[in-house]
């Protein structure tokens, strides 16, 4: 008898959560509803203080203690305004986003989060993050760089704000070129008015491409960095992956140019001056003579090469002459789910001011953002030498990704087609222009799939 | 004639060794590397991919593993990581276990239709159903603390089956016995059926502590905060941003893996014991 | 007389234990494995970006008609397939091969138990990450090229080709998860009585012949069991192609899984992902019903 009684009692258990879980799903009023009761229990803390929280991802030691110091400053400065941060422990990129749209779900979002550069568009228009425009005058942002503003910028309303940049550019190995018979002499006094030219850089890698080493490097992450580091030698060429308003994509990523565009990169792998699944740490380990890196590649190569080296503006196309760099960061926003943006808005002004950038910015080893932060003592290192070349390329010729909301389903697609596109080209050993612009085509229908869907009106 | 039978089993004995020590070797390998890498500096990690002397660690030093400890609170994210692991493989070698055994030796109404059900439910991948289940632990209240972590994953299809094919070969007649002796079939399966059952017992333990152990994406989801992070999500601090620093990380598995290898070859005893007790069949 | 009255006595014991064995993992299992089912066929039926939970739009079947028409489905279909079909027999004769050979005892048996089991103790991050380095196409910087080249043979391109990326996924796959299942074998090797080898060995028969008449019948259920999972498993391939080649090149290493992942969480289109979701799990199961009841003839 009991336990009949028993096993009744769990079924009835069974049957009621069943019940609730399918109930509750995915209704708005009522998810709003949950969100505002358990928001309102966190923010009102006994003392009638406001607590806020914020994401942002696991960094090395030196960031983390950052956090620590300036958090604890801000607590004791504004006894009303109360922030903690958690560390999120990503794996890759893609695993913090996954986290975020989960949070989104079920409105456990915290009250500032940061979001990678392009992501901004995406979360704005899904109204994940609101605008924090009212909190930073026109005066103000005019001290960051311009690429960074625009990066956070959607439908004319800040979203987000961000200390710190990125940028790549050519390193290249001076003993091998010399070897090579290249003149290093010459790519040492490049300005960023006279960059190399995309039939230079591929004179230099066939040159330098032999039996032990590979002519250059290109990043082969099959992911963003594909959209990351490639889109300016798109530009350069004349066409943009998508369009401005961040509507169209026919006509730019599959254009006549875009397609030359594409095809200048395959020949690079088809001629075997570059590989097509590179190592990790090619350059450093003098497996390759030239690579588009990152900013973030300078203090690994002064710790740990083994040669001579240099690096310069990144390469123009022949045609246009045009100088475009990459650029990109993490930024802070400000959650749906988040009482008092007023308080979150107060203290993203704080944090983003020049001290606290240029501190932030030295710490985490990134250009930074604000003009004025190279003032700061801890920006010195930037004042010459190859950080003072990238600051030089993010105040100049930074272009910021697409700001659309269908920018991740873009750059997915886009860098499946270019892997696709490039392994033709080594298994080939040959470049099919009708293939690269079939590939193309497809990153635009993908794209305006979905834009279609749930963006455009 | 003696003599020549000796050389005989000589050679046997040394090509079986000799087979096993170069497949052990093979399977061994990417184990290796990792060690080998978590000793090295940076920059030599994927140097010399193209000799076997990337598995010999040349300047060899523990610096790697003194940055994983002055980072991580070893203590602590070890702590966490056996609680929920301990939780869940103790509720899981229980209810699995007795599940199995009715579906092996009971008669009762709904055995088929049970049976149909754990198998059909066995295919379902975590990766499709993780935004659902997610939603339903913010229901329950249960985002950021530990039942999310525990519960859902008691109860496995894999289990279920795994104990309930090892049961159905126990012969009949030793639960028959049991009975007649008196004992309940509830009393039966804990005196006489689970002692003979080690091996299986301890071959579920090993599964699924491993693939807990190495479980990342779920914990990630669910546990925010560095007071609650489970071993997994601890290592991903060194992936923090570019550039990626795989030495820190080769470190940090390697630490990462000393208590699956001490679990794996203290378990080891039960698969010797299981040949002792086999004699039970027939 | 009283005979038949204690035996129904203990019928209704049995089936009362039966209910209380079997009541809290069912429960437990419908709880936190039917109630996402059920929510993601729920979910399938409506037109849901991941980060709009509030403004989901009601399509009835139009994601599955969508299915129908997506030639990517069908190609992770058949990639998922594939692989299934490859890596389950390879997989399979690898581990019981390496159960064979360490399940006697002998000296050192654990050491090299352990060493077999290994790759399921190494994170499969690593072991990605160093097959990926391993399988690279440029013998300078890959190991298995450079032994290739060694030879006079040519390097072959092995995860960037659209023709060898997902037969080098394979091999790696099997070779990984053979430890997995050899344990699944040695505890069903430790149920075969000693005796009917030494009475075999009495009789004159030969290692092999004790292997064929002896071992293979009495693995008989443990064999079933393997098999089933490793198919459910290898149809959940996604780990790897995630980490290695992002189901690149071509689309070639894309299965359904990591279909089901990326449409859902990378590109938010959550309710078509539950369709191919709900299509995943009705074509898994009725494979793995119906070989359950294949298996169940056979004998």
């Amino acid at each position: 008898m009991k336990m009949k009684k028993v096993s009744s009692m769990l079924l009835v258990a069974a049957m009621a959560l069943s019940l609730t879980a399918c109930g509750g799903s995915g209704g708005g009023s009522t998810d709003e509803a949950n969100a505002t009761g358990e928001a309102s229990n966190e923010t009102a803390s006994s003392d009638g203080a406001v607590n806020l929280t914020i994401w942002s991802p696991t960094d090395k030691e030196a960031v983390e203690a950052w956090w620590t110091e300036k958090l604890a400053q801000w607590n004791e400065e504004h006894p009303e305004i109360q922030v903690s941060r958690e560390a999120i422990d990503r794996s890759d990129s893609y695993a913090y986003e996954n986290k975020i749209t989960t949070a989104v779900t079920s409105n456990d979002l915290p009250d500032i989060f940061y979001v990678d550069g392009p992501t901004v568009s995406y979360y704005a228009a899904n109204n994940i993050i609101v605008p924090i425009s009212d909190y930073f005058s026109e005066e103000d942002l005019s001290d960051f760089v311009d690429s960074t503003v625009a990066q956070c910028t959607y439908n004319g309303e800040l979203y987000a704000i961000s200390s710190t940049e990125s940028s790549v550019a050519l390193y290249y190995n001076k003993n091998y070129l010399t070897d090579c018979g290249v003149d290093v002499a010459d790519i040492d006094s490049r300005t960023i008015d006279n960059p190399l030219t995309w039939s230079e850089l591929a004179e230099i890698a066939q040159k330098c491409t032999t039996d032990s080493y590979v002519g250059t490097h290109i990043i082969m992450d099959h992911g963003e960095g594909l959209s990351y580091a490639l889109e300016p030698m798109f530009i350069s060429n004349g066409k943009d992956f998508i369009s401005d308003d961040g509507a169209v994509a026919e006509g730019y990523i599959n254009s006549k140019e875009s397609v030359e565009t594409a095809e200048y990169l395959a020949n690079m792998i088809a001629n075997g001056y570059a590989n097509i699944d590179p190592i990790q740490d090619e350059f450093l380990n003098g497996a390759c003579a030239t690579m588009l890196g990152g900013s973030w590649d300078v203090s690994i190569l002064e710790g740990s090469a083994e040669f001579d080296w240099g690096v310069t503006y990144y390469p123009v196309s022949d045609t246009t002459k045009k100088a475009v760099s990459p650029c990109g960061d993490w930024s802070a926003a400000v959650s749906k789910d988040c009482q008092n943006v007023d308080a979150a808005g107060e203290f993203l002004k704080w944090l983003t001011n020049t001290e606290n950038t240029a501190t932030y910015a030295a710490a985490i080893a990134k250009p930074a953002t604000r003009n004025s932060s190279y003032q700061e003592e801890a920006m010195a290192e930037y004042q010459s030498g190859p950080r003072a070349m990238f600051v030089e390329q993010l105040q100049n010729t930074a272009v910021p990704r697409p700001r659309t909301p269908s920018y991740s389903v873009f750059s997915t697609k886009y860098a499946e087609a270019m892997t696709n596109i490039f392994s033709e080209a080594a298994s080939s050993h040959s470049v099919d222009t009708a293939y690269i612009q079939s590939e193309l085509d497809g990153v635009v229908a993908a794209f305006q799939e979905d834009y279609d869907m749930y963006y455009a009106n | 004639m003696k003599k020549s039978m000796k050389t005989s089993n000589f050679l046997t004995k040394f090509l079986f060794y000799a087979g096993n020590i170069i497949i052990g070797i093979i399977f061994v390998s990417p184990l290796i590397w990792m060690i080998s890498a978590s000793l090295k500096p940076e920059a030599q990690i994927f140097a010399n991919m193209n000799s076997i002397s990337t598995f010999i660690p040349v300047q060899a030093s523990l610096d790697n593993f003194k940055e994983v400890f002055s980072r991580l609170d070893m203590l602590q994210v070890f702590k966490n990581t056996f609680v929920y692991i301990a939780l869940i493989l103790v509720l899981d070698l229980l209810l699995n276990s007795i599940c199995g055994y009715a579906l092996a030796k009971f008669d009762f109404k709904g055995k088929g239709l049970m049976l149909n059900f754990v198998v059909a439910l066995m295919v379902m991948p975590m990766e499709a159903i993780m935004l659902p289940l997610y939603i339903e632990m913010s229901q329950l209240g249960w985002v950021n603390k530990l039942p999310a972590l525990v519960i859902p994953f008691v109860a496995k299809c894999f289990s279920i089956y795994m104990f309930r094919q090892f049961f159905c070969d126990i012969p009949d007649e030793l639960i028959e016995a049991a009975s007649i002796d008196g004992a309940s079939p509830v009393r039966t399966f804990f005196t006489v059926v689970m002692p003979i059952s080690k091996t299986v017992y301890a071959t579920v333990f090993i599964l699924d502590f491993v693939a807990h152990w190495n479980d990342f994406m779920w914990p990630f989801l669910v546990m925010t905060g560095e007071s609650k992070r489970t071993i997994q999500l601890a290592i991903q601090v060194f992936f923090g941003t570019q550039p990626i620093h795989y030495s820190a990380i080769m470190a940090a598995l390697v630490v990462s893996a000393v208590p699956m290898l001490i679990m794996f070859i203290f378990m080891q005893k039960y698969y010797i014991e299981g040949i002792a007790s086999s004699g039970i069949k027939g | 007389m009283s005979n038949p009255s204690k035996l129904s006595g203990r019928k209704r014991n049995e089936r009362v234990a039966a209910y209380i064995f079997t009541i809290p993992a069912m429960f437990l299992l419908f709880a936190f494995l039917v109630v996402p089912i059920l929510y993601t066929v729920r979910y399938s039926l409506f037109q849901y970006q991941i980060v709009r939970p509030d403004n989901i739009l009601f399509v009835g079947l139009q994601n599955y008609q969508k299915l129908l028409s997506d030639e990517n489905f069908w190609l992770a279909l058949k990639n998922t397939v594939y692989f299934t079909v490859l890596v389950v027999p390879f997989q399979c004769v690898l581990a019981l091969a390496l159960a064979m050979l360490v399940s006697s005892k002998f000296r050192g048996v654990a050491i090299f138990r352990t060493m077999y089991f290994s790759p399921q103790l190494t994170s499969m991050v690593v072991i990605s990450i160093l097959w990926t380095v391993l399988y690279n196409s440029n013998p300078n910087t890959g190991l298995i090229n450079s032994f290739l080249t060694s030879l006079g043979l040519e390097p072959i391109n092995f995860l960037s080709n659209a023709k060898t990326a997902m037969n080098s996924i394979i091999f790696m796959s099997g070779w990984q998860g053979a430890g997995y299942q050899m344990m699944i074998f040695l505890a069903g090797l430790q149920g075969i009585p000693r005796d009917q080898y030494e009475a075999a060995s009495v009789d004159g028969a030969n290692k092999v012949q004790q292997f064929l008449y002896i071992t293979l019948p009495g693995l008989k259920g443990t064999i079933k069991y393997v098999v089933m999972i490793t198919m459910i498993q290898a149809m959940k391939l996604f780990t790897q192609p995630y980490v290695m080649t992002q189901g690149g090149p071509k689309n070639s290493t894309k299965t359904l899984v990591y279909y089901i992942y990326t449409q859902g969480f990378q590109q938010g289109n959550f309710g078509y992902a539950c369709a191919v979701a709900a299509v995943f799990f009705v074509i898994v199961v009725v494979m793995s019903l119906s070989m359950k009841k294949l298996i169940a003839e056979t004998n």
